[in-house]
């Protein structure tokens, strides 16, 4: 009798737990998962030196391809921005192209007609589709003085009124030549911030106006200053005077070949404006339609950027490759320790296994571990990685480019550098028999 | 009645032919071994642990396991407890076949029918007592604040409420097995079951725990103790002796 009662309270107890089951589950998942988290970290706290070692793999791992990624953006957003400081509706007419790759090449360009005053004219006078259009030309490395202070290697520009606008120079201080000050040649000039260091102790540009400069012996009176630009690669672009071109003609003859700089009014113009000018120089070169040759370069300053494209992407490809395996090696770090902490805690996974942790449990335990020491090590690998690119622009003289994008790339790799290095050590706890994992010390 | 809890050799071919008609036999009551064989490979000797163990234990028996070492004992234990399965034979426990069990549900069983009381304690060395004791409803799933409820309530009924908060290392041994205790009961399990409770315990102190033991039994709990020290074995009410994997006697002592 007392039997046939105790069947049916223990059948009865079934039918309640089988109908409980999938609510069991979904509360599990929760207080498991924090019951997870919470092992995790005095699991940390507890083994101070294993977690830093752990740590210091990921951070370095992290940092490295962080830094490594910010000076790149750095270094890249600098070269975009100083080649296209005329903006992409700026294309040049010049005698050589501004790279050349070969020694038959450069023969060639030399036997070229110069450009000349007269064909900036005639673009000027034939070109409807321009907007604007200026010369220049610059004599890379003259001396310059004021009283008894010397520069040497400023670069001289004599240059249009125009070439202000095609190169997008804002003004400090003063004004940019006069129309009279230009078709007279009168020694005016405008010029860059690292003049004012140079020349006048750091004086504010307002102070410097109307004061003298020695460029090739004779006075240039300052009436302008112009707004900082900057370095890049180490080299400034400040260090440099605006002439008038006649007063540049005056100094240095007509001995150099010239450049032409052609702006059309928006970016989807310029292939037009360019066929356009290519018609008139190879007019006025004498060039049939069955000439191949043009006899003058035209070119945008995408050159430069294709060609800083091409020379750099495999050196990235490759500086990225060696950052992220350091991150592997750190993943390697992780994995070891995790094996490490798995045998150490064998007991434990015993004990808890005996009350009740399932395989997943136990699983998710480790992993979360593993998951924690690389998602901490990530974010501090994201903040000295900055900070690492900080100090180095700061000392290169380039933006500093930090992107969220960027840091949460770093947290996330690296905890999925934890998952991946976690997944076998927490595999291996999971499968141990509860038995075998008790007799454990 | 006595066919369903006393299975013979016959019985369990009878298992592997028609599954169907012993699974219709779930038996009454709450422990039941039906011809039990525990085999281990040891390189190309086979190893049999247990030899055709049967024996039925009802709701609120007190029963001590008692046998020298290398009787079969331990591997007794650990099958009863769900850490291990038989190799042959039938096991079932409040109305469920554990024999055929995988390990994520044998993990279930031991959470909600089995609550362990073993020698070395078996605490988790980094928690506070509390922590321990709400182990087994962390992995049931429990809210934490009825978790905390339910841990005070056990450790309460071992006396323990005014050192919740201390770590195992901070405990004598005795509340060290007194949280063990705590533990074993705060899922309500079918069973606890003791592995030698008393062996790493002076006699004053073995002597508390064997009388928790005798109060929570007369509170209804079944009890199953694990032993080879007779004077333990002679608190329980029923003893079962285990000699080379088999059962030697079975004795009611009162």
């Amino acid at each position: 009798m007392e039997r046939s009662v105790d069947r049916a309270t223990s059948v009865g107890g079934k039918q309640i737990s089988a109908s409980q089951k999938p609510k069991r589950r979904h509360r599990i998942a929760a207080s498991a998962l924090w019951e997870a988290f919470r092992v995790a970290f005095s699991s940390l706290r507890s083994n101070k030196l294993r977690a830093g070692l752990t740590l210091i793999g990921i951070i370095v791992g992290v940092s490295a391809v962080i830094a490594v990624v910010t000076i790149i953006k750095g270094l890249d957003q600098t070269v975009a921005s100083t080649f296209s400081s005329q903006g992409s509706t700026v294309f040049s007419v010049s005698k050589r192209p501004q790279i050349i790759t070969s020694r038959e090449d450069f023969l060639r360009f030399n036997k070229r007609k110069d450009v000349t005053h007269e064909d900036w004219e005639a673009i000027a006078r034939l070109c409807n589709l321009c907007w604007r259009t200026g010369l220049s030309a610059n004599v890379p490395r003259e001396t310059v003085k004021h009283a008894d202070q010397k520069s040497d290697e400023v670069t001289i520009r004599g240059a249009t009124i125009s070439m202000f606008d095609i190169d997008a120079v804002n003004l400090d201080a003063g004004r940019f030549f006069s129309d009279s000050e230009y078709a007279a040649g009168r020694e005016a000039c405008v010029v860059g911030t690292d003049i004012l260091e140079n020349l006048f102790g750091g004086a504010p540009p307002e102070s410097v106006i109307g004061q003298d400069v020695r460029i090739a012996g004779r006075p240039f009176e300052i009436v302008g200053v112009a707004e900082k630009k900057g370095k890049i690669f180490g080299f400034s672009r400040d260090n440099l005077i605006y002439i008038p071109y006649t007063a540049y003609q005056k100094i240095y003859g007509a001995r150099n070949s010239l450049v032409v700089f052609i702006q059309a009014a928006s970016a989807e113009k310029i292939t037009e404006v360019e066929d356009q000018v290519r018609a008139i120089m190879r007019n006025r070169r004498g060039k049939t339609f069955r000439d191949e040759e043009d006899g003058f370069a035209l070119e945008t300053q995408d050159v430069f950027l294709n060609l800083y494209g091409s020379a750099t992407s495999n050196i990235y490809l490759v500086t990225i490759g060696v950052a992220a395996i350091s991150l592997v090696v750190g993943g390697i770090v992780v994995m070891n320790i995790m094996l490490v902490s798995v045998t150490e805690r064998t007991k434990e996974i015993g004990i808890r296994k005996a009350v009740g942790a399932r395989q997943t449990d136990i699983l998710r335990q480790f992993l979360i571990e593993a998951v924690t020491v690389t998602a901490i090590g990530g974010a501090i690998g994201v903040v000295t990685g900055f900070g690492l690119a900080y100090l180095i622009s700061m000392l290169m003289g380039f933006p500093l480019l930090m992107s969220a994008g960027s840091a949460l790339l770093g947290v996330g790799v690296s905890s999925l550098v934890g998952i991946i290095s976690g997944l076998w050590p927490a595999w291996r706890a999971a499968r141990l028999h509860p038995i075998d994992a008790l007799r454990a010390e | 009645m006595s066919d369903a809890t006393l299975a013979t050799p016959t019985g369990a071919s009878a298992l592997e032919h028609g599954e169907v008609l012993v699974r219709d036999a779930v038996p009454a009551a709450l422990i039941s071994m039906r011809d039990i064989w525990k085999t281990y490979q040891m390189g190309s000797e086979e190893v049999h642990a247990l030899h055709g163990v049967s024996f039925d234990v009802q709701k609120g028996e007190y029963v001590a396991i008692i046998g020298p070492s290398g009787s079969g004992k331990s591997t007794l234990m650990n099958l009863i407890g769900c850490l291990d399965t038989p190799s042959k034979g039938e096991y079932w426990i409040n109305g469920k076949n554990v024999s055929e069990m995988d390990d994520d549900e044998l993990a279930r069983i031991r959470n909600k029918e089995v609550g362990f009381v073993f020698q070395t304690f078996n605490l988790l060395a980094r928690a506070t007592a509390l922590h321990n004791v709400e182990l087994p409803l962390i992995y049931a799933g429990m809210s934490s604040t009825e978790r905390h409820e339910k841990a005070k309530q056990s450790l309460a009924a071992v006396e323990l409420t005014d050192r919740m908060m201390h770590k195992p290392n901070e405990l004598s041994g005795g509340q060290r097995q007194r949280v063990a205790i705590a533990r074993a009961l705060v899922n309500h399990p079918s069973i606890l079951l003791a592995d030698e409770p008393t062996g790493a315990l002076d006699t004053h102190t073995s002597y508390e725990i064997m009388n928790l033991f005798e109060k929570l039994h007369s509170e209804g709990n079944t009890i199953i103790v694990v032993t080879h020290e007779p004077d333990i074995a002679a608190r329980a009410y029923r003893v079962i002796s285990i000699r080379d994997g088999m059962i030697e006697k079975d004795d009611r002592l009162r």
